[in-house]
């Protein structure tokens, strides 16, 4: 007797956290200053581009986002949740579809509260992982993989208001008019030339049907 | 770059010879995985073994599987022999590929069957296929012929057989535990989970999953037992993998037919009780086993009803979770009603019955119901470890004893605190369907009771 599953739709159902950044949000681009990734769940060869991916979609993200707001940004399967903060520091968490965006707006807001009280804002726009010493993030994303560790979820309905959370659903929706993803993908100085090829070759496959 | 024909068959033919001498370096390989490269960088073999990962750059695929395809048809029309080595090594490399080729797959059955190839090293070939290829239907079909050769192997002589599967783990009196189908039952739970996590709702892992269970583990109480437990974490960091919720529903379902089963056995003189597994241990006296027996199967609901309301109020919006709720409030709803039919052998059943008559009657009956079940419930959470049990407990009385009333209760604390609109659809449809269908039902039952009285 076989069983029957109904269709899950198109997310990866991990409830996982895949990244954690804190960026400084600069006049014409944006500056990572640390991050964290968990990348266990993606198969062994990808994880250097995906690492790189993500870097670039955060980074790309607190460009497009004005200071003072918070948004959650579909891409594929993930859900990126961004917080720019009034004095330009920004935080971006890269989470699956299923986790709970209440805790990453959570964490975010631990995550840029600590960070700008242990990191002089004299340093934020010129900072980089290696000159920035802050190294909570690592311990930060291990211990929000289970939401429910955070136990803020019932703090936080109270707090948080979310008509105010801007939701897009592609990272197109960012982007200006006429801009290109692809092109920007082709122009970023965080992806190597190996990512950028298996940006080109993935966009050519569904990757369900895969044979390569 | 390789262009000739002749360039493109040492190419190939050095390919496959990296990656068999890779699996002889290394037994540990776990993971097989494709690099995206463009373009071959001179001398250098596509082949990359990192700790215990084993890659192949892209760009070497396009000789290497036209090449090993039309190669192995060639063979299989007689048109070119190759030797047995060759055959493993070419079929290896085309499954890493394309595990979907079936006739891969087969050459690899005849060479099992004539005793050159091992069948146990299919069950690692598919093991790493899985990692890139979590679905693969071909890989899981053949996976399951592998293991059909395995039990064959580890079974006893017929003579000893009770009934198929059954007996093979050890469950028969005095028959030794067998350790070899112990661990390959465990690999395949491991390999399904695995599988699981690659990919959503991966319906051929769960299906799989199922199957190793009925024909390595019949009737098996503890390994049903010990599924549902390690499934638990499992489920909760998936919330919306309706195939693994699925799958608690069929160890549910075993659960309630093998508790039955055996109560049933204990009630007539010849006590078969070597096939139950106890998850506390032997020794237990038929009549305190019976008594436990019926005891656990509302214990079991109860804890499958309390996990799902976890999950509801803590992830809200999930349909998954409500269909799981469905699915089992209506196996409980049956094996209820399977009880109550069998008049006279349970002197509590008109307890049932009066539950049943007070749930549609009044909530005030129900209300009694839940006190007991707080006693219950407290004595319960000291045994438990699982921190999310006790904090529940803060929240409002736990409730062990599945029912309508409890049901009703549940879905108007959750309409009244949702602030999800899915949440608030789910649970009025909800309720629709305990009206609808269940309750209807039982008062049909209900009313012929009473002509009966």
């Amino acid at each position: 007797m076989l069983v029957k599953g109904l269709p899950g739709g198109a997310s990866r159902v991990n409830m996982k956290l895949y990244s954690l950044s804190v960026l400084y949000k600069g006049i014409n681009k944006s500056n990572l200053l640390k991050a964290a990734y968990d990348l266990s769940s993606f198969s062994f060869f990808q994880r250097s581009s995906v690492q790189e991916f993500m870097t670039f979609t955060s980074a790309l993200i607190v460009e497009r986002s004005s200071t003072g707001t918070r948004s959650s940004i579909k891409e594929q399967e993930y859900l990126c949740h961004v917080y720019v903060r009034n004095d330009s520091l920004g935080g971006v968490v890269i989470a699956d579809g299923e986790y709970p965006s209440r805790v990453c707006f959570t964490l975010l807001d631990k995550v840029l509260d600590e960070f700008s009280r242990q990191v002089d804002s004299i340093d934020w726009p010129s900072g980089s992982p290696a000159t920035i010493s802050y190294t909570a993030l690592d311990s930060y994303l291990a211990k929000y993989q289970n939401p429910r560790e955070a136990d803020a979820m019932t703090k936080v309905q109270a707090e948080l208001d979310e008509t105010k959370i801007i939701l897009h659903n592609t990272m197109e929706s960012l982007l200006e008019r006429g801009e290109k993803l692809d092109d920007l993908v082709q122009k970023s100085e965080h992806l190597g030339t190996q990512s950028k090829a298996f940006y080109k070759t993935a966009r050519k496959q569904n990757s369900c049907c895969e044979v390569m | 770059m390789a262009e000739s024909e002749e360039e493109v068959d040492v190419l190939v033919q050095r390919v496959v010879k990296d990656i068999n001498n890779a699996f002889k370096k290394n037994p540990n390989i776990d993971e097989i995985g494709l690099i995206p490269c463009p373009e071959a960088r001179y001398n250098r073999s596509p082949i990359v073994l990192v700790e215990n990962k084993l890659g192949m750059e892209s760009w070497c695929v396009k000789f290497l599987l036209p090449f090993v395809h039309n190669k192995l048809l060639l063979y299989r029309q007689r048109k070119q022999w190759l030797d047995r080595e060759a055959l493993i090594d070419i079929t290896c490399t085309l499954l890493l590929l394309n595990p979907d080729f079936t006739t891969a797959w087969n050459v690899r059955k005849e060479l099992a069957q004539c005793g050159v190839l091992n069948p146990e090293r299919d069950l690692y070939l598919g093991k790493l296929v899985l990692t890139k290829f979590p679905k693969s239907p071909e890989t899981w079909i053949h996976r399951r012929w592998v293991l059909q050769q395995v039990l064959r192997q580890c079974r006893p002589r017929a003579a000893e057989q009770k009934e198929p599967g059954e007996v093979e783990l050890g469950g028969a009196q005095g028959s030794p535990p067998n350790e070899r189908l112990r661990r390959v039952l465990r690999d395949e739970m491991k390999v399904c989970a695995e599988a699981a996590g690659r990919y959503p709702s991966n319906y051929n892992a769960w299906s799989h999953r199922i199957w190793v269970l009925q024909n390595l583990a019949k009737g098996n109480l503890k390994i049903l037992y010990d599924e549902l437990s390690s499934m638990k974490l499992w489920v909760s960091t998936h919330v919306s993998d309706h195939s693994g919720f699925h799958y608690r529903q069929f160890l549910m379902k075993a659960l309630v037919a093998e508790l039955s089963r055996a109560t049933d056995a204990s009630c007539g003189p010849s006590q078969d009780l070597h096939r139950s597994h106890w998850p506390n241990g032997d020794g237990v006296g038929p009549a305190a086993a019976e008594e436990s027996r019926t005891a656990s199967v509302p214990e079991l609901f109860g804890k499958e009803l309390e996990l799902c309301t976890d999950l509801i109020e803590t992830y809200p919006g999930h349909e998954t979770l409500w269909c799981h709720r469905r699915h089992v409030f209506f196996l409980w709803y049956h094996w209820r009603k399977e009880q109550s039919q069998d008049v006279g052998r349970q002197p509590s059943l008109l307890n049932h019955t009066d539950e049943t008559l007070s749930g549609s009657l009044g909530a005030s009956a129900g209300r009694n119901v839940q006190a007991m079940d707080v006693d219950l419930a407290l004595e319960e959470s000291k045994q438990t470890s699982y921190t999310q049990d006790s904090k529940r407990l803060k929240r409002g009385p736990l409730q062990l004893r599945p029912g309508l009333p409890s049901e009703h209760s549940f879905v108007t604390k959750i309409l009244s605190g949702c602030r999800s609109p899915e949440q608030g659809r789910f649970a009025a449809a909800y309720r629709k369907w305990l009206d609808s269908v269940i309750v209807a039902a039982d008062t049909r039952d209900a009313k012929k009771w009473f002509s009966l009285i």
